[in-house]
């Protein structure tokens, strides 16, 4: 068969030629190992690749309202492959190139800049530093623009370095609540607890060893990318967390005390509002962020008085006790087996109510009921601390939560004065937040929430995990011995040890603690001073606990030290909430004479008319409906007056936010330059000229 | 055991015994060089979880292998039928790709099949396709396959069309396939004259796709490079320095230290693993084995009974061993960097089905009782009777 032989034929010369280029693999195989061999091998050795990290940008951390507490802000170093840039491209660019960065960095001439690179692409050089000084996100993408730059990393040789710092827009606000990473990745605060979300997924990339002991990506984008780490949004209030922070410190300073840490949480969900702790520095000097009293290990000491709340709860539900039935305190010393227990009040409060003994925080009156109640079996006593679930750790969403701390009867160290001693907060050992926890269920018509620091964890709008507010006891005690217990609180303020922070527009109700400080078994004439309540008392919106460490002076008392703290915190918070505020403000402002109107100057009329109505200020506008307007103090209302900016001139802005000046000025087609902040104060266009399209306008707020 | 497993072979894996035999063996060492050479891959993606690329590339090894004893069932007269079916479905997803396809390294290649996500080439299809269309296009025209009307222009236009398609993003399978079908066209007694026209029409059109497509830029790049000389690229001078460190026996299995450096260690530059692993034997074996399955290939065109079968056993015999080549070439720097994977050693996903389809097609043509002329066998029966005899 002709035809198949022929195919045949074919099929064979071509499997020749296959076989042929087989063998020519071959001997390049053979070639490049005995021929080349050395060089190879000597390439292999002087080459040094390595795949290395690329940093993922860690996560944002946010504040309930969204404000940034902290944030990661890349900064740029720029190298330079000279090598890389076309004959052409780096000939004409270079110049431009040199000039430009001679401006931008100011530390070397233009022609200095010139000879720099030339040399190196002269010499082969691969990478070189232009300058060490680390350049913003802005420049960066100005520089990106600039001759030979502009070609990018394979056309222009141009490699911007990223380096991240981490930014805290407020400073030291919240500081150790936010916390920190090191590089062993070991920490504090939220940074720390949350970095598995926060810190993301390095990518990696192939980098080459270069002189000087630098490390080049070999390649223009990463082997593996970086996964970018999830924000954490936090339940704090900024503004809240300033106001704690500002009035812990003020009475820090004021009473030189060591140390103070202060807690506030919504009662119905247990977002912690503000969370701030303050400790004298090392140096002596100043106050500092250093440790999480709060919560930390540290922060774990006997509660003290604050404690008694608890032991008020156990006899009431107990039934034993009512609050009218009178005990006797005697002269204000007591004999326990061994111990002498003493009350605050030199010579004692004879004989008074229960609800008395409470509101004065009378040792011997609740150390005596407790043992009269569960005396013959304490650990009945013991029991409600299991039951309130204050004996563990709550495992709260930061880490490094102190355990608390109490006896067991049974235990080696329970002694017969063991427990009228628990009775009053010591021989046991609670964190401030523990004890807030139990108050905020009192508050909470005991029902018993977990306090929560972290709402959720997001990406963009994808919301990886959020956190629910976690009911740790349905109800606490009856309903009964709940609102008794609410009473009681609320009578400490009222006739009792915190007397000094009752006021007339909102009532607060809790508790006031002195403890006296052990150190080195012994207890010493150094004071561990809190109070914690909530207000308002007829409807609770939010706990808080204020602890004040070692105050020095006279008065070292709870109710004196550390209670003021709390009504100052209390009253700002009052004051700026305005579904807590019921009263208008109208009679304050309007008490003031000369009033320096507040803020609204000019705007929007329908905005400005909801403002001042929601507050209730008297104001008038002769016809007006719409449109903007200025303001004008009569008397002790406002009058609007139509602002015309529609006319076709310059409009008159003064007093308007920066918001409606932008909108009615480039509706004018001006281009507006501001600085500063707050409403327009100066406009450089006088009102009324003829508006040239495009003209400048600059604006200065104030 | 051994009686029932031979037994069990016997009645289930027909064909050439030595082409199952060839596959199973490139089949295992592929699945070792990729284990070898995913450790960084695996170590980078799934946080060391390296076995997850061992199972997900021997699954796919495996369901190669189905794939290919699924296809030897098939009687091979059904593949010329089969083929312009295929041929004419990819012209659509050669172009849906073009346009919706992911991107891989800038160039769209890929289509994420629905409901299984599992990504492929359509390319993979097209070049099957193509070469078993040009096979039948060949066989029907041996009686007047002079003529340039009815003979050549139109498989010349079926090729052009296509090639071009599959151009616009991959310029490498696209020439390797052009190539292929000169070959094959020369196989079928295409005359040389029409053959040089064809490489004359080629080259235009290789130009306007290049300057069409994405990759025009890299293509161009990549043979300047190659021929100027200047500079070894970057995968090249790693990939000769994993075959020069390898010596004549390797330095083990699993001891590659270029695979860290090496981009693409397990498809693109497979060889040069195997030679740092396995040595000069272990590249000279591999070699060895591609040739081996050539040389069976073409004995099928010599026993097969119709010129169709032998046409397509041997269109698909030089398409694979060809890519294989030109895989080899490119890691030992005979050729300009092109991209190509090993076929049956790369870890390549999909492709590893195609690849079975198209041995499935030469076993199926192997078989010979596939064929619709019984009593014309030849001697390439030899073999198999000798091993049903043993």
């Amino acid at each position: 068969m002709n035809i198949k032989r022929s195919i045949v034929l074919r099929v064979r010369i071509a499997f020749l030629v296959v076989f042929l280029i087989a063998g020519a693999i071959f001997y390049k195989v053979v070639h490049l190992q005995f021929v080349e061999g050395e060089k190879w091998a000597a390439k292999a050795e002087s080459l040094n690749f390595q795949y290395r990290q690329v940093s993922a940008t860690r996560g944002n951390i946010y504040a309930a309202d969204g404000s940034l507490l902290a944030t990661s802000l890349p900064f740029y170093r720029v190298v330079l492959d000279p090598v890389v840039a076309k004959e052409n491209i780096f000939h004409s660019g270079i110049d431009s190139l040199s000039y430009l960065l001679s401006s931008y960095y100011k530390d070397r001439s233009a022609a200095s800049y010139k000879k720099l690179i030339s040399d190196a692409r002269t010499r082969g050089k691969r990478y070189v530093i232009l300058n060490r000084k680390q350049i913003g996100y802005q420049d960066m993408q100005k520089m990106s623009k600039w001759p030979v730059f502009r070609n990018g990393r394979m056309g222009g040789g141009v490699i911007f370095e990223k380096v991240e710092k981490r930014y805290r827009p407020f400073n030291s606000l919240a500081s150790r609540t936010v916390g920190f990473v090191n590089e062993d990745r070991y920490g504090a605060g939220i940074e720390y607890s949350f970095n598995d979300y926060l810190e993301g997924r390095n990518g990696q990339a192939l980098f080459q060893r270069i002189a000087g002991g630098s490390w080049k990506p070999v390649f223009d984008a990463e082997d593996v990318k970086p996964d970018d780490g999830y924000d954490v949004l936090t339940t704090l209030d900024v503004n809240i967390q300033d106001v704690a922070e500002s009035a812990l410190l003020k009475q820090l300073i004021n009473k030189d005390a060591e140390f103070g840490t202060v807690i506030v949480m919504e009662v119905e969900t247990g977002h912690i509002k503000a969370l701030a702790n303050l400790q004298k520095n090392k140096s002596g000097r100043g106050y500092g962020e250093n440790y999480n009293f709060a919560i930390g290990d540290q922060g774990l000491t006997e509660p003290g008085s604050t404690f008694k709340l608890l032991s008020m709860l156990a006899l009431l539900e107990e039934g034993q006790v009512s609050l009218n039935d009178v005990v006797d305190t005697g002269n204000g010393v007591f004999q326990f087996y061994d111990r002498k227990m003493t009350d605050a009040k030199t010579g004692g409060y004879g004989k008074i109510t229960v609800k008395e003994v409470f509101e004065k925080s009378s040792n011997i009156g609740i150390s005596k009921l407790v043992s009269q109640s569960f005396g013959h079996s304490p650990s009945k006593f013991v029991s409600y601390i299991e039951k309130v679930g204050l004996n563990k750790p709550m495992d709260f969403q930061l880490k490094g939560e102190g355990a608390p701390y109490f006896k067991n009867p049974g235990d080696r160290d329970w002694y017969g004065t063991t427990l009228p001693w628990m009775s009053i907060g010591y021989e046991s050992k609670l964190t401030p937040i523990h004890t807030l926890m139990l108050y905020n269920a009192v508050a909470n018509n005991g029902k018993m929430v977990k306090p929560m620091i972290v709402q959720a964890v997001a990406k963009g709008n994808h919301v990886k995990k959020s956190y629910q507010t976690e009911v740790i006891r349905k109800k606490i005690a009856s309903e009964k011995s709940i609102k008794l217990l609410q009473e009681l609180l609320e009578g400490v303020v009222k006739n009792g040890t915190a007397k000094n922070v009752h006021n007339e527009q909102y009532r607060i109700a809790g508790k006031t603690g002195t403890a006296q400080k052990l150190e080195d078994g012994r207890y010493t004439k150094k004071y561990y001073t809190s109070f914690v309540g909530y207000f308002p008392a007829d409807n609770p919106k939010y706990s808080a606990i204020v602890v004040i460490d070692s105050p020095k002076g006279f008065n070292a008392y709870g109710g004196d030290i550390s209670a003021p703290v709390f009504k100052d915190i209390a009253d700002k918070i009052h004051a700026q909430d305005l579904k807590l505020n019921k009263r208008t403000p109208t009679d304050i402002y309007m008490a003031q004479k000369d009033v320096d109107f507040p803020y609204i100057q000019a705007g929007k009329f329908d905005e400005l008319q909801l403002i001042c109505n929601k507050l209730g200020l008297s104001n008038h506008s002769d016809g007006i409906s719409d449109g903007y307007v200025k303001s004008r103090a009569l008397d002790k209302s406002i009058q609007w007056q139509a602002n015309q900016v529609e006319s076709p001139v310059v409009p008159d802005v003064s007093g308007m936010p920066l918001r409606d000046a932008l909108y009615v000025l480039e509706n004018k087609g001006l281009r507006v330059i501001y600085q500063g902040k707050g409403r327009v104060k100066n406009q450089s266009i006088v009102p009324g000229s003829p508006i040239q399209q495009n003209h400048v306008i600059n604006l200065i707020l104030g | 055991m051994i009686v029932s497993l031979k037994a069990w072979i016997d009645r289930n894996l027909k064909g050439d015994p030595m082409i199952w035999g060839i596959v199973i063996m490139l089949s295992i060492i592929s699945i070792l060089v990729v284990y070898s050479a995913t450790g960084s891959l695996a170590y980078k993606y799934t946080g060391g979880n390296t076995e997850k690329y061992l199972l997900d590339h021997s699954m796919m090894v495996f369901a190669g292998l189905f794939v290919m004893w699924a296809a030897h069932k098939i009687p091979y007269k059904w593949f010329g039928l089969i083929g312009r079916l295929l041929l004419m479905a990819s012209i659509p997803l050669l172009v849906i790709t073009f346009i919706f396809g992911s991107t891989v390294n800038e160039a769209n290649r890929w289509l994420t099949i629905p409901f299984i996500n599992k990504a492929f080439q359509p390319s993979d299809i097209a070049k099957l396709a193509l070469i078993a269309t040009l096979a039948s296009l060949l066989a029907k025209r041996q009686k007047n396959i002079d003529e340039l009307k009815k003979s050549f222009l139109p498989m010349i236009l079926v090729i052009g069309f296509i090639c071009m398609l599959i151009g616009l993003a991959n310029m490498s399978t696209a020439l390797l396939l052009l190539f292929t079908c000169l070959l094959l066209m020369f196989i079928g007694r295409v005359p040389m004259k029409y053959i040089f026209m064809f490489i004359l029409f080629g080259g235009l059109f290789i130009s306007a796709s290049v300057l069409l497509g994405q990759r025009g830029s890299t293509f161009y790049g990549r043979i300047d490079r190659f021929i100027s000389g200047s500079e070894v690229p970057f995968q090249a001078e790693q990939s000769f320095i994993a075959i020069s460190t390898g010596g004549i026996t390797g330095k083990g299995p699993g001891k590659s230290e270029q695979r860290n450096t090496l981009p693409h260690p397990y498809s693109d530059f497979i060889y040069a693993i195997i030679i740092e692993e396995y040595g000069l034997v272990g590249g000279a074996t591999v070699l060895f084995l591609y040739l081996a399955l050539l040389y069976r290939g073409m004995r099928i065109v010599a026993s097969s009974t119709k010129p169709f079968g032998g046409l397509l056993s041997a269109g698909l015999s030089f398409a694979l061993v060809l890519q294989a080549m030109v895989n080899m070439g490119v890691a030992v720097g005979l050729g300009p960097i092109t991209g190509l994977p090993l076929p049956l050693l790369s870890m390549g996903g999909t492709s590893l089905i195609f690849t079975g389809f198209s041995l499935g097609i030469i076993l199926s043509v192997s078989r010979g009782d596939h064929a619709d002329e019984i009593e014309n066998i030849g001697e390439g029966n030899k073999p198999r009777r000798a091993f049903q005899a043993a």
